[in-house]
């Protein structure tokens, strides 16, 4: 694969929110107390782009993710997901993202089958979406066969994988991923980003957060957070080919 | 339509969680019944089966019958018979028993001329307890059977007595006279026990779900909060009307609790008092900052209160005027009366329902609170 698009550093500040992309954020700021958490930053994400969001520990990225998803309020600033205003109504735009959390959110005491039913329950899918969904998922994690699991047997790889299943079950067209390969061993992270690309061929805009920034590599656009400010941002020309 | 969806993924899950959790579910299901027939028992034990000696020296038709009737009352176990007033000494020296009835000779023969037969009952008097309650039961036995004596004599005589109305349901009452302790406490209990299990269950399951981080996941998802604590609420509620229904059951079948009002206003009751105890169960998993400071206030607000302030232990007239007032801030006192009341007093809706109001009130003020404080954590 190789990345067309031209280097784009230019500033956006002071720009309207574009409706047209996936992502569009403007002076996103998010401060607990006198500290400033996420201040000020700007960014659009065309769709179906891998949004590779870089930072340190402690830099700001779930804290982003968070007011993006609407499960936290901003202090100032706008963002348009997928077009809609999320920070004012998310309830808009909540079925058609989806979002895979550092902690692998899934019941370790259900099997791999009823965390697949439970997040479909939750998303409301018919019966014929969720057959359809349950086997691509069970597929795509390679969890054929073992549906009557329990999570908690799983390893590290597979629960990943499971998480990913889950979190894509009802077909978003954005996936939030934070720190999705934290703890996985290197074959499993591959193996999990060759999953990512198959999802970004589908069309489906990823935002995936990382301190790694080998992982950088992997998406074609890119911005650095850190202590809550954007440093950098940009897209490659070139990435490497899998 | 689709919050049905969502609730009813979540009441499924719950479903699965407690069938996986094999120690809680015994917990939940075994420990109720245990702890009532433990607790029924112990209350009622000093009252039961009092070892008892029965010398008969009058040896008449009439005295065997009386005797017979201290065999037949479950209060007393007659541990051995004799025929002479100096085996007395013997059986409380060597703790056979702790009272002996002494049925004199001319019992009988009092009896049949139409007065007042007398009979000694001697004490142990190194059970103080024991032998008070002893003491106030074999005098009723006196009665009763001094009252089937009259009975039998009025029969004798063509009279009817039952349509003269007032010794059949002194007879009644005196006829069980042991049980009197555990109709009173089983209600009670009923109210402590599902409290517990209610508020403890649901203490612990939100906080949970924060530690796993499938909390963060649901909020992201279209589920609103309200629909989650539907969906959670729901199995405990349908689990906390089979315990109430268990312990009834039991009640009835081993201790011979009576029913005597209203079961609608029971289940009624019930019913906000459960989600009133669920509520509670939230609030506490919305402050708690993790699972065991969860279990630690899920056990401190759930048992203290049910067991202190709701008159179950104590009447609330003889607690102090402060804490009459903090008991209004748990649901078990409302539902103490309500139980109580069902049960003993043949009580209903017309009875009742300013406790049932005061019930729903308590059951909307605090999944409202639950829910503005599981909003404000984020
Ligand atoms: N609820 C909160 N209250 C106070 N400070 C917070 C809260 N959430 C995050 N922070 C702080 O905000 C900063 C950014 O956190 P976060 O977004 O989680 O970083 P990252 O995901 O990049 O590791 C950290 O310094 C963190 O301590
Ligand atoms: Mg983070």
């Amino acid at each position: 694969m190789s990345g067309v698009d031209p280097v784009r550093p230019g500033p956006l500040l002071g720009t309207a929110p574009n409706p047209d992309a996936a992502l569009s954020v403007r002076g996103l700021t998010k401060r607990f107390g006198s500290f400033t958490a996420v201040d000020g930053i700007d960014f659009d994400v065309p769709r179906g782009q891998i949004f590779g969001f870089l930072g340190p520990n402690g830099s700001g990225k779930t804290t982003t993710i968070r007011m993006l998803t609407g499960t936290s309020g901003a202090n100032a600033g706008a963002a348009l997901v997928l077009g809609e205003d999320v920070l004012s109504h998310p309830e808009r735009v909540k079925k058609r993202f989806g979002y895979m959390s550092q902690k692998f959110a899934l019941f370790e005491d259900l099997t791999v089958e009823e965390n697949l039913r439970f997040y479909a329950g939750v998303y409301d899918l018919s019966a014929e979406e969720f057959a359809k969904q349950r086997a691509y998922v069970l597929a795509m994690a390679d969890l054929r066969g073992r549906e009557n699991e329990l999570t908690a047997n799983l390893s590290v790889g597979w629960r990943q994988r499971l998480a990913l299943g889950t979190a894509t079950i009802h077909q978003p067209e954005l996936l939030f991923l934070d720190e999705p390969t934290g703890g996985v061993d290197p074959v499993a992270r591959r193996h999990f980003w060759d999953l990512l690309y198959d999802l970004a061929s589908r069309g489906v805009t990823l935002f995936v957060t990382t301190h790694y920034m080998d992982e950088a590599s992997h998406c074609n656009q890119l911005a650095f957070i850190y202590r809550g400010g954007l440093i950098a941002e940009g897209r490659r020309t070139t990435f490497a080919a899998t | 339509m689709r919050s049905l969806s969502r609730i009813g993924a979540v009441t499924a899950k719950e479903f699965i969680h407690l069938l996986r959790d094999r120690r809680t579910l015994a917990v939940v299901l075994a420990l109720p019944v245990l702890q009532m027939l433990l607790f029924a028992y112990a209350i009622s034990f000093d009252v039961k089966n009092v070892a008892t000696v029965v010398i008969d020296l009058d040896k008449t038709p009439a005295s065997q019958a009386y005797v017979s009737s201290y065999e037949s009352s479950d209060f007393f176990t007659v541990v051995g018979t004799g025929d002479d007033l100096a085996a007395v000494d013997g059986v409380f020296d060597h703790n056979q028993a702790l009272i002996a009835v002494v049925v004199p000779s001319g019992f009988g023969r009092s009896l049949a001329a139409g007065e007042k037969g007398s009979v000694a009952v001697y004490l142990d008097g190194s059970e103080p307890t024991a032998a008070r309650v002893g003491q106030a039961f074999s005098t009723a036995l006196n009665q009763v059977y001094s009252q089937q004596v009259t009975i039998r004599w009025a029969d004798a005589q063509g009279l009817d007595v039952t349509a003269a109305g007032q010794l059949e349901p002194r007879v009644r009452t005196w006829y069980n006279p042991e049980k009197r302790s555990s109709d009173y406490l089983i209600p009670g209990l009923m109210v402590v026990i599902i409290m517990v299990v209610a508020v403890q269950q649901t203490a612990v399951s939100l906080v949970r779900e924060r530690e796993q981080g499938t909390d963060e996941q649901l909020a992201i998802s279209p589920m609103r909060r309200w629909e989650m604590m539907l969906g959670k609420v729901a199995p405990w509620t349908l689990l906390a009307f089979l315990e109430l229904a268990v312990v009834t059951a039991v009640g009835m079948w081993f201790f011979d609790l009576p029913l005597r009002g209203s079961i609608g206003v029971l289940a009624l009751g019930a019913a906000l008092f459960v989600f009133c105890s669920l509520g509670l169960g939230l609030v506490i998993s919305a402050v708690a900052p993790s699972l065991e400071t969860a279990n630690m206030l899920g056990l401190l607000l759930s048992i203290l209160p049910a067991f202190i302030l709701s008159g179950f232990a104590f009447p609330l007239s003889s607690i102090p005027g402060w804490l009459q007032v903090v008991s209004c801030l748990f649901p078990a006192r409302f539902m103490v009366t309500i139980t109580r009341g069902v049960f003993l007093k043949g009580a209903g809706l017309a009875e009742l329902w300013p406790e049932i109001a005061a019930l729903g009130a308590y059951a909307v003020v605090v999944i409202a609170v639950a829910i503005v404080l599981t909003r404000r954590r984020r």
